[in-house]
This record gives structure tokens, sequence and C-alpha cells, in this order.
């Protein structure tokens, strides 16, 4: 009886232990994203010369991401001031992180896709629906699919409910909800992560209502996000805090670092930033402690080895097209110096 | 007195005749006309049709025809494969039975290979249909059955039905990839291959770090021409395909390669690890310049390894040698590199001459073209014998079931588009479709019908034809740029644009409304200024 007793407890015991590992257990494909491959989209939404740090906040991601490996291909880059040419600029080419010269965050390639003017509300919401006119080039265009993760990151000057692009239009958090609905319905992404440093700068979060989008803010409602520190010899604000830790942050990733997307989450504690960061992930199906950040900042290029070479037996000879190739060599000539046959009629009349 | 009076009155009639037709102006024709000319603009949509689109039927109807020696045998055949294929929504097969002439038969087990044979049914069957194929029995078979690239099936006897019906299941038809191919995620084929589109641009980019050292002799233009060129003739059907080949000269990469000693001819070959090669494709990148083209880029990439890091190998990612006669890798939806090394002997010249195995090369690009493009390569399938490809051609019945593959998807694509645009149109009030993106999608309808009427029919290229005009038009259509003509004029801020337009204006009219109506009913307005 005694016997009996222990074994169906050992049993109970080893029952109960198996299936609190098997709880424990999340299933793989929620810990692994299956995306493949990822897209940036970084926009700074502000020009002249006092809005220097917002270019140094998005060259400080654009810097990042591509060091992290996403191609400039897959990067789309919009800034609508140049601050590195700047008559003002003490240094010209460069844009530094910090009063102490840093990082130059400008680094020695900058693929800019959309500049100055074209940076605006019009064309930003082309480009994430990818409503663009016709002949837009590839580059300019985000040719994403439903395998992609997209990193968003927007700074500039915000509100409450709606981020400036160029001191004379804005965008409001409902038509960037919509965008983003339009682009979950065409299957344009597989997961967004959406970071935005502005004042009052989760207002702009608040509205979203497509699946899979985590989204985090430099500041709350009511609070303004504010700079770091000036730079004497340019005379302005050179970063943006939330900016600043983020860049500290960032470049101790690399590409095969573990660190989590919680971890960025918390980079700007309210001691640092000033402001509160804001954190929405209800739209979000996985937990942000188990999301590598390279997953948004990082590139996945699968790349499959070749070992089934086709062994061609005779070489093929396409047929080609019959070519009426002239043998005589083109005539060239100068043109001459001044049209003059065009003005010819008055000269005559 | 009366006078002065008879003056008020007329002057408050003007007054109030004034009014009344600011009221008659302001509310009776501007508010109507502000209200239609503020209206979205939307055509009718046929949202009922866009609704229906699950209930269409989706499945390819296809020819089989079975060929065997005596009616028993057929008959066992053709049961195994309906049972096999009933509950297939993605192929409906029609099998017609026939039973082979004596005199077939006996040229069938005349012959003494089987490509003679395959020859022999050609004569008296039209093997160059699309979507049709032949079993055909023939009893002298080493093994179960026999494919090559026609579209004839051998096989044995009755004891090869298993054999037959996993061929034609899991090679011929490829189901499982049909059904990738509309199902809700992508599944490896699909990741892999490009999403469809009526052309593609084809780039190879001889890559050659350094000229000063090493002459690389290959005619690029012609191996493109003849090799790839050769290839897509095939799949014309499908899409259109421009070539293009080019020659970046001094493009470097580091492939942070380890010296390995070993026996060959050089003592030593360098290791490259497998997660070092997706730098390569973004070092490509920025120079091979392959967005230029409107149409996606398929790119291929031959890079000239230098002598000194000569040969290279790429290491798989458990640190083993990958083996393999050729060193090429590539990358889903972008395209495929072959690292070629000059070999030893042609290094000690004085001047390194390095001519490349264009045989070797080709057929490797022609292979992961073949993966990029969609064709899926076949499992293998115990007791049955694939011939090996042994030219540039795909098989015929591949490019069939490419086809079918490329229909289902794009009717899907189409489909899921236009249910995506129907809802939005539903949640989102300030999209605009005018008459063009109206009549897409209505085109975009209509032809999803007509290729769902075509795939039951069995008239498989023409089907593909309807179905990819539809994904154009339901592309078009979601991706027109008329479509946020409102856009900066959100529904949420209308009465943020019109209330100081009109409240000016309206304030007084209101007002005066109730003096208006006193007025017409005759009653004096102006009780005490009388007295």
């Amino acid at each position: 009886m005694y016997l009996n007793n222990v074994i169906s407890s050992v049993l109970l015991l080893i029952a109960t232990s198996f299936s609190i590992t098997s709880c424990a257990e999340i299933p793989e494909q929620f810990l692994k994203s299956n995306h493949s491959n990822n897209w940036a989209v970084l926009v700074d939404t502000s020009r002249f010369w006092f809005n220097y740090r917002h270019v140094a906040n998005v060259l400080s991601i654009y810097r990042s991401v591509k060091r992290l490996g996403i191609p400039d291909s897959q990067i789309i880059l919009m800034i609508s001031d140049d601050m590195a040419c700047n008559p003002r600029n003490p240094r010209p080419a460069t844009i530094f992180n910090n009063a102490h010269e840093q990082i130059n965050v400008y680094g020695d390639d900058v693929e800019v896709d959309y500049r100055g003017y074209e940076v605006s509300v019009e064309n930003f919401v082309r480009l994430l629906t990818g409503r663009v006119p016709p002949d837009t080039p590839r580059s300019k265009r985000l040719l994403t699919d439903e395998g992609s993760n997209i990193l968003i990151y927007l700074t500039g000057h915000g509100g409450d409910g709606f981020l400036k692009f160029q001191d004379s239009e804005e965008i409001t958090s409902q038509e960037l909800a919509d965008a983003l609905e339009q682009m979950w319905q065409k299957r344009r992404y597989n997961e967004i992560f959406f970071i935005i440093d502005t004042c009052q700068a989760s207002s702009m979060y608040e509205k979203f209502y497509s699946p899979n989008i985590l989204a985090t803010a430099s500041s709350l409602v009511g609070e303004d996000s504010l700079s770091h520190h000036v730079d004497s010899a340019i005379g302005v604000y050179i970063i943006d805090r939330y900016t600043y830790y983020v860049l500290e942050f960032l470049e101790n990733v690399h590409p095969n670092s573990k660190r989590s997307m919680s971890e960025f989450l918390a980079v700007c504690p309210k001691s640092a930033c000033l402001s509160t960061v804001g954190v929405r992930r209800d739209l979000f199906k996985r937990n942000p402690d188990k999301v590598p950040i390279t997953d948004f900042f990082g590139s996945v290029r699968p790349v499959i080895i070749t070992t089934d070479p086709i062994n061609i037996l005779d070489a093929p000879k396409r047929k080609k097209k019959p070519e009426n190739k002239t043998k005589v060599p083109e005539k060239r000539e100068y043109l001459p110096q001044f049209p003059m046959h065009l003005v010819q009629n008055t000269r005559t009349g | 007195m009366a006078k002065q009076e008879r003056k008020g009155e007329t002057e408050e009639s003007n007054r109030m005749w004034a009014s009344a037709s600011f009221v008659g102006v302001l509310i009776i024709i501007g508010l109507p006309l502000w209200w239609k000319t503020t209206e979205v603009y939307r055509v009718s949509l046929p949202f009922d049709k866009i609704s229906s689109f699950d209930t269409l039927p989706h499945a390819i109807t296809t020819e089989l025809s079975v060929l065997a020696n005596d009616d028993a045998t057929a008959t066992e055949i053709i049961g195994l494969i309906e049972h096999a294929f009933k509950d297939s929504d993605v192929i409906k097969l029609k099998i017609s039975k026939s039973i082979i002439s004596k005199q077939l038969q006996s040229t069938l087990e005349f012959v003494a290979d089987e490509a003679e044979a395959v020859e022999e049914v050609g004569v008296t069957f039209d093997l160059t249909q699309h979507n049709s194929f032949y079993v055909v029995q023939r009893k002298p078979l080493f093994q179960d059955t026999w494919l090559a690239g026609d579209r004839v099936l051998f096989f044995r006897d009755a004891k090869a039905a298993t054999t037959v019906v996993e061929t034609l299941k899991r090679v011929v038809y490829q189901t499982a990839v049909l059904e990738g191919a509309k199902s809700e995620t992508a599944d490896v084929a699909r990741q892999t291959r490009f999403p469809p589109g009526a052309g593609y641009h084809i780039v190879l980019s001889v890559v050659h770090p350094n000229p000063e050292a090493l002459d690389v002799e290959l005619d690029a233009g012609e191996a493109v021409e003849d090799y790839i060129g050769s290839f897509v003739d095939e799949l014309s059907v499908l899409h259109n395909f421009t070539l293009k080949s080019q020659w970046l000269h001094l493009l470097d990469f580091d492939f942070q390669a380890k010296e390995v000693k070993d026996t060959s001819e050089w003592g030593r070959h360098f290791s490259v690890r497998t997660e070092r090669l997706h730098l390569l494709l973004t070092r490509l990148e920025e120079r091979a310049a392959t967005h230029v083209s409107e149409l996606p880029t398929l790119n291929l990439a031959l890079y000239a390894v230098r002598c000194q890091a000569a040969p290279l190998i790429i290491y798989d990612l458990n640190d083993k040698k990958v083996s393999s006669p050729v060193q090429a890798f590539m990358s889903p939806k972008w395209g495929g590199v072959v690292l070629g090394s000059p070999s030893a002997g042609d290094c000690r010249h004085e001047r390194a001459i390095w001519r490349p195995n264009v045989r070797l090369i080709m057929g490797t690009f022609i292979s992961q073209l073949r993966k990029l493009l969609g064709i899926t390569d076949a499992e293998h399938i115990t007791g049955a014998h694939l011939e090996p490809l042994r030219s540039v051609t795909p098989r015929q019945w591949e490019i069939d079931n490419l086809l079918r593959i490329r229909t289902l998807e794009q009717l899907t694509s189409a489909e899921r588009t236009l249910q995506s645009l129907a809802q939005l149109l539903g949640e989102i009030s300030n999209i605009v479709i005018n008459d063009d993106v109206g009549a897409s999608i209505n085109s975009a309808v209509d032809s999803i019908q007509r290729a769902s009427e075509l795939m039951q029919k069995g008239d498989l290229v023409e089907a593909y034809k309807m179905s990819q005009s539809a994904f154009l038009a339901a592309e078009t259509a979601f991706m027109e740029p008329s479509l946020l003509a409102l856009l900066y004029f959100p529904d949420d801020q209308k009465y943020a644009i019109y209330i100081p337009l009109f409240l000016p204006i309206m304030f007084p009219v209101v007002l005066s409304l109730k003096n208006l109506l006193l007025w017409f009913r005759g009653k004096p307005i102006h009780k005490e200024k009388t007295d």
C-alpha cells in the first residue's frame, strides 16, 4: 500500500514536472520571426539650421541600421535639409552626435532618397501605401512584401495628434494609422517597429489599429521631448535626448548580438530623457523580451548554397534575330558653335 | 407721418426680401451644392461580385491519358490516381483511358532506350499540347516509372501504380506547391521565387576585382544571349524578359577567408563562411545599379576571385566544406552568385589568364534561375526514375506546372487585392475611386471570372493570360496614385476647414430666420419702435 502510494506520487510528480516543462516552453513560431527581409524608413521632417538636431537624429539611426546590415537599397531616407553642407556648418561634410565630436553620423556615404522639398506628407504617405507616380524609380519605392519587417523612424516637431512637415503641413495620427492599415491590407509588411522622437510623440501611435506594430515614442502626450546639449561651435542644439541615448545603446549592438527589444524600449529612463518614453505593445503579437533587436535593426538575407548546377551537354545557340547592322560607320561632325541656321530667317528678313 | 410710415414699410419689406433671398441662396442652393461638391467621388463598384470570389472554383482542369497494354491495368491505375486526386482543390484531372494498339505495343517493347520510345509515342499522340500528360505502359523498364523532359511517364506494370500516383502528385503536378501558391502564408517556394509580374530584367554582372593582375577571357554578352536567352525563350509564354550583361571592375569584397592547407595542386584553399556571403550581395548592389530598370531585376553575378585568394571554397554553417562542382549561392527574390576561382595553372603564367568554364557557370545560373522563376526541383521518389536535366531547356511538364502555379498565384493575389480594397473603402472614407480606377477594378473582376471559367475548361495558357491581366489590373487599381487625391483633405479635419469659412455668413442668416418668419405671417416686427 505504502509502496503503491510512493509510486503514484512519484508518477504524479513526473507528470506535473512534464506538464510544467511543456507549459513553460513557448512554441517556436512565437519566438522566431518569420520575416524574410528588412526595410527601414527614416524621416526627418524639419528644415532650417536651428533644426540641426533632427538631421543628427535621423542620421544616427541611419548609421546604426546600415552598420547592422540593412543595405542602402532597403533604406528609404528622407531628409528635409542638408546640414552637412550648410554654409553655417563650421565643419563641412560632418554631422556629429556630440559636442565632443565622438561620432560623425554623416559617415562616408549617405544615400538620401527624398531630400529638401520632396519630404512632404504626400510623398511620405505615397511611399508607405505604394501609390507613387508611375515614373518613380525603384530606389524611391518601398518594395516590401508580406515577409518584410519595417523600421519606421520619424523625427521633427510635433503636437498632440500631428507631426509637422517642413513648416507648412502636417500629418495627423489618423492619416498615419490609415496608411499603415492600407499597408497591412495589401500585405506590405510582416511587422513594423515604429519609433517617433518629437514632442507629444505618443499621440502619433494612439490611433493605430493594424496588427503587428510595436510602437515607441520619446514622450507622452502633454510632454515635450527635449534636446541633449548645445554645441557652442555651431550654436544650436546638436541632438535630441532620446535619440542620443538610442545611438549610445545601438553602438554596442552587433549584427549577431542577442539583445532584446525590451532592452531597446527601456533605453532612455526618465532620469536621462526628462520625458517619459511611451510604448504601445497591444498590437504586437510577440513578447518584446523574446524579440532580438536585430529583427528590426539588422537584416536577414537568406543565402542558399547551390550544389546542383545543370550539366549542360551541348552549348545552346540562340537563334539570333536578323539585325540590320550597317557596316558603314556613322558619320559624325561637330555642331556649329553658334546655331546660325536657326536664326537665318531673321537675318534675311 | 404716413408717408414716413409707408417708407418704413417698403424699406422693411425690401430688407425682408433681401434676407429671404440670402436664406434662399445659402440654404436652398448653397447647402446641397456644398454637399454634392464635397462628396468623395466614387464610381459604383461590383461589391457583390468581389465578395463572392471565395465561392468561385479555383481548381485547374488538366488532361491525363492513361495508355496501358490491357484494360485491367489501365482501370487499376486510373482508380488509384482518381482516389489520390479526389480531394484536391487545386487540380481536377480529366482522365481518359485507352489501350495501346498492338503495333505501338510491340514497337515500345522493341526499341532499346526510353528516349526512342518517347518519340514513338509522339508519333501517335500529340505531346506538344500544354496541360496534357500521358502515362504509358512500357514493359521492359528497369524501374517502376521513368520520366524525362516530355509529357510522358512510362510505367512497367500494374504493380507500379503507387509509384505512378506518387510521381504524378509530387513531381509532375506538385500539388503541395500549387496549394502553397494560393495559401495565406508564403511557403518555401513562394519565398524563393519572384512575385508574379509581366516581365523581368536579367542582368549578369561579371565582377572583376583586380583587372591589372588577371585577365578574364569571357564573352559575357554572348554567354547571356546563348544560354540565358535560350532558357528564357522557353518561358516566353509566361513573361517577357530583357537580358543585359555588364562588367564591374575594381569591386573588391573582403571575404575574410581563412587559408587551409590541403593536397590539391595549390596546396591550399581559402574558406569563406556562409554567414559572410550575404554581405557580398550588399556590396554588389552598391555598384550593380540594377534598380534602374522599371522591371524587377534578377541579379546574376560571376565573381572572379583574385589569384592570391584562390581557390575560394564555401564552408557551411557546420564549418564543413560544401561538396559541389561549383562554388555558388543564391538569395531568394534577389538572384545568384558564382564564385569563380582561376586554377593554379592559370595563375602560374606571368600574365595570369582565366578562361571560365562557361558551360558549368551558365549551368549554375540556369539552375538558380529556375528556382527564382518558380520551377521547384522535384524530390526523389523510390522506384521512380527522373532523367537528369542535360540542357538549358526546362522540361515540358515543368512549364505546364509553372503556368498552373502562376495562374493560381495571380488569381488569388488579384482577389485578395480587390477584397482588401473593398474593405478599405468601408473603413477609410476619403479614398477616391475615379473612373479609371473603377474601370481597372471592373476589368479585374471580369478577368478573374473569365480566368476561373478557363481554368475549369482546361485552357491553361489562356487562363494564365487572363489571370495575369486580372492581377495587373488589380495592382494598378490598388496602387493608383489618384486614390490619395483627398490626402490633404482628411475627413476628421473637414469641419476645421468649413467652420471658419461658413460661420461668419451663416450666423446672421440663421438669426434673420426668426424675423423673416414673423414678417411672412404678417405680424409687426418692431412693435415698440412705432410707439
